[in-house]
């Protein structure tokens, strides 16, 4: 049943991602009131699918790639939804909601067939550290986002072409990208922490020394100076850009990381 | 009710006036209609032979009457000539000189005209927002002085509707066309919201003063002014100054110092050489934690060095540039206006469609009354042979004659449905 639910939703944010084009480029309000509510429905059908999907696998946290990649979509959704909600403007569906619809599509239609070899599973502080970690994630690529746009909209300015109606003004993603970031940043801490207190009790003081864990640090510290260097020196456009890519491409390595570490994997395929 | 010739039941729609197009302001200013004036203007014009409903729409680019007349084919062709009267009478302007520049539009195309002017698509900047304001004001009005009632009422209502649709469905009103709300339009794809926004004119220029206003209706909280007269940046402070703007003369040896409070600086000096260079640019992005800076140049020559939009955050935008970005909106207003055009037409179209349909019902009814009258008349007529009938043999006869009447109908209804259809109309 759970897919049934995931399917719907992929269909929604496909839905979403389409209506969500004239809406935001060609400023068709009717489209918005598609693209929105779409959304919104494809957010609940997601929260459920994945509350069913991981009650039918009888645990409580995403544990293979698949679900995680649900988990995630799901985080951005809503992030797409709570900015709108804050600025009024769709121009970051443009690129989250075919995010949204892709990262749910393939584990709609090929579910994963990876087990769980973790012992806690059922842990709700695991949870936690997992749902804390994606939503800083989220934040990071919702960051990015803006600042790709404010990049876009400055060199528009700056080349006086005619600017473009659909984007925010500058202020107003600049505000996006900081404030998602400040948002990712307590997140990203207490899934560390936690993570961390977990991994303490558990296996010991040998986990720190696993290559992935390492570079998780390295991502927390690179997010840290992100954050700091933006806010001092209040660094905006194609600078903040570079900055958003280079910590973006760390937490995709730590992601990856997974992938080779013998101490973080929690699934048997 | 005629098929060939659309008019709205039982009344013909004429309208006639004078616009930006057709009359210098000379002849238009004659004519205009103080908003106080307006309403003794409706009065009057509606105890005018034959006019039974009435709206007069003056503004500085137009006065048309709008009259609902009794339709009479021996009265049509004067009707121009009553309103003629009308304005020579109540202008005290003769009738020669009005003459030459009028128009006049009916029925149908008087429909259309109405939808075009509450577009905004008959107007002297296509788009602008003021036109459908004043023709409420004008509705309201006549409204009040009992000149509107069903006919205009119903068309009116049809007018702000068209006129809303083409406001959402295009993008006619969507980008500004004057130096001054380009400038404010700009200023807003860089900071959003204009509240609490440091504004800084430095020389002091119409143009300027007029942009500064501009910013200032939009929320600009604080307004400094630097002119090498200290005397004139006072004045124009105070001039500027209104309880929720503060307004601050600085000296302009201070200029540099002070520069980097603001957000938006206008430059309109007649100095020969750039006051502003690119290093300068850097040196306030810097004071500014990189905040953005919007550089409005209007001087000619120039204040500011074109090279300080090259460091990140400054935007500097001459007169030149202001002028292409408003040039570049009215070619894209005039290319929603095609679209809006379009509009106007399929609406006239579904307008003109209703109300003949309407003309077309009380024949109908009328028809079909007759009918049920006769068949009722042949059926008493013949009571005393159908007296021997059984009631369900009599319910058959009913049936029957009820059934022959609507087949023999059948055409002249279908024919008349037809004459109303739009291939009828002119």
């Amino acid at each position: 049943m759970s897919l049934l639910w995931l399917r719907v939703a992929v269909l929604l944010y496909g839905i979403a991602a389409l209506a969500v084009l004239p809406a935001a480029l060609y400023e068709r309000p009717r489209w918005r009131h598609i693209a929105i509510p779409a959304t919104t429905a494809a957010v609940l059908f997601h929260f459920v699918s994945l509350a069913e999907m991981l009650d039918a696998a009888h645990h409580r946290l995403p544990v293979d790639t698949h679900e995680t990649q649900t988990l995630l979509g799901l985080l951005l959704a809503i992030a797409f939804l709570l900015v709108y909600w804050r600025y009024k403007t769709v121009s970051l569906g443009v690129f989250i909601l075919p995010i949204c619809f892709l990262l749910g599509l393939i584990p709609a239609f090929r579910p994963g067939q990876e087990t769980p070899s973790f012992s806690l599973v059922h842990n709700g502080w695991i949870f936690l550290h997992v749902a804390l970690l994606l939503a800083a994630y989220a934040a990071l690529l919702i960051s990015l986002c803006a600042s790709l746009l404010y990049l876009f909209q400055e060199r528009r300015l700056k080349q006086k072409l005619p600017a473009l109606s659909w984007l925010p003004p500058l202020e107003t993603t600049d505000q996006i990208a900081q404030k998602s970031l400040l948002f990712g940043l307590p997140c990203m801490t207490a899934g560390l922490l936690i993570g961390s207190l977990i991994a303490q009790v558990t296996v010991g003081a040998s986990y720190f020394r696993d290559p992935k864990i390492v570079l998780t640090f390295a991502m927390w510290l690179a997010y840290v100076a992100m954050i700091h260097i933006r806010r001092i020196a209040g660094l905006r456009g194609r600078r903040a850009v570079y900055l958003s890519t280079f910590v973006f491409f760390v937490v995709l390595a730590v992601w990856a990381a997974n992938q080779f570490s013998s101490v973080h994997r929690f699934t048997a395929p | 009710m005629s098929a060939t010739k659309p008019t709205i039941a039982q009344g013909r729609l004429v309208l006639l006036g004078i616009n930006h197009n057709t009359a210098p302001i000379e002849v238009r200013e004659r004519l205009a209609i103080p908003s106080t004036r307006l309403a003794d203007a409706t009065r009057t014009l509606l105890h005018q032979p034959g006019i039974r409903e009435g709206l007069i729409l003056s503004t500085c680019n137009r006065v048309e009457l709008l009259t609902l007349q009794d339709d009479s084919e021996t009265t049509a062709p004067q009707t121009k000539t009553d309103l003629l009267r009308f304005l020579h009478e109540y202008f005290s302007v003769p009738p020669n000189d009005i003459q030459p520049h009028l128009y006049e539009h009916r029925d149908r195309e008087a429909v259309r005209h109405l939808f075009r002017v509450a577009s905004s698509l008959d107007s002297m900047v296509v788009g602008e927002p003021q036109i459908l304001g004043q023709v409420k004001e004008s509705y309201i009005i006549a409204r009040e002085v009992g000149a509107v009632s069903t006919h205009l009422e119903s068309l009116l209502q049809r007018t702000f509707t068209v006129a809303k649709k083409i406001r959402s469905e295009t993008q006619i009103a969507s980008s500004s066309v004057s130096i001054a709300s380009v400038a404010v339009d700009l200023a807003r794809k860089i900071f959003g919201s204009l509240q609490g926004k440091t504004v800084l004119l430095v020389g002091a220029g119409k143009m300027s003063e007029l942009a500064a206003r501009h910013l200032i209706e939009h929320g600009a909280a604080s307004i400094l002014v630097a002119n090498r007269t200290q005397s004139r940046a006072e004045k124009i402070a105070a001039e500027l100054a209104t309880p929720a703007v503060h307004t601050e003369p600085i000296s302009f040896d201070n200029l540099y110092a002070q520069a980097p409070r603001a957000d938006i600086v206008i430059t309109s000096t007649g100095a020969p050489q750039k006051i502003f260079g690119r290093s300068h640019g850097q040196h306030f992005l810097h004071a500014r934690r990189n905040r953005p800076m919007f550089f409005i140049d209007i001087a000619v020559p120039r204040d500011v060095d074109p090279r300080m939009n090259e460091v990140e955050g400054c935007f500097v935008y001459d007169i030149d540039d202001l002028q292409q970005v408003a040039s570049a909106n009215l070619a894209d207003r005039r290319r929603e206006a095609a679209a809006a055009e379009t509009i106007v037409s399929r609406e006239v179209d579904k307008y003109h469609e209703r109300l003949q349909s309407r003309d077309a019902v009380p024949a109908i009814k009328a028809l079909q009354q007759q009918a049920e009258e006769l068949r009722q008349a042949e059926l008493a007529r013949s009571q005393s042979k159908l007296a021997t009938l059984t009631p369900a043999q009599r319910e058959a006869v009913e049936a029957l004659t009820r059934s022959l009447t609507a087949k023999l109908l059948h055409p002249q209804l279908t024919a008349l449905r037809e004459s109303t259809r739009p291939k009828d109309s002119e």
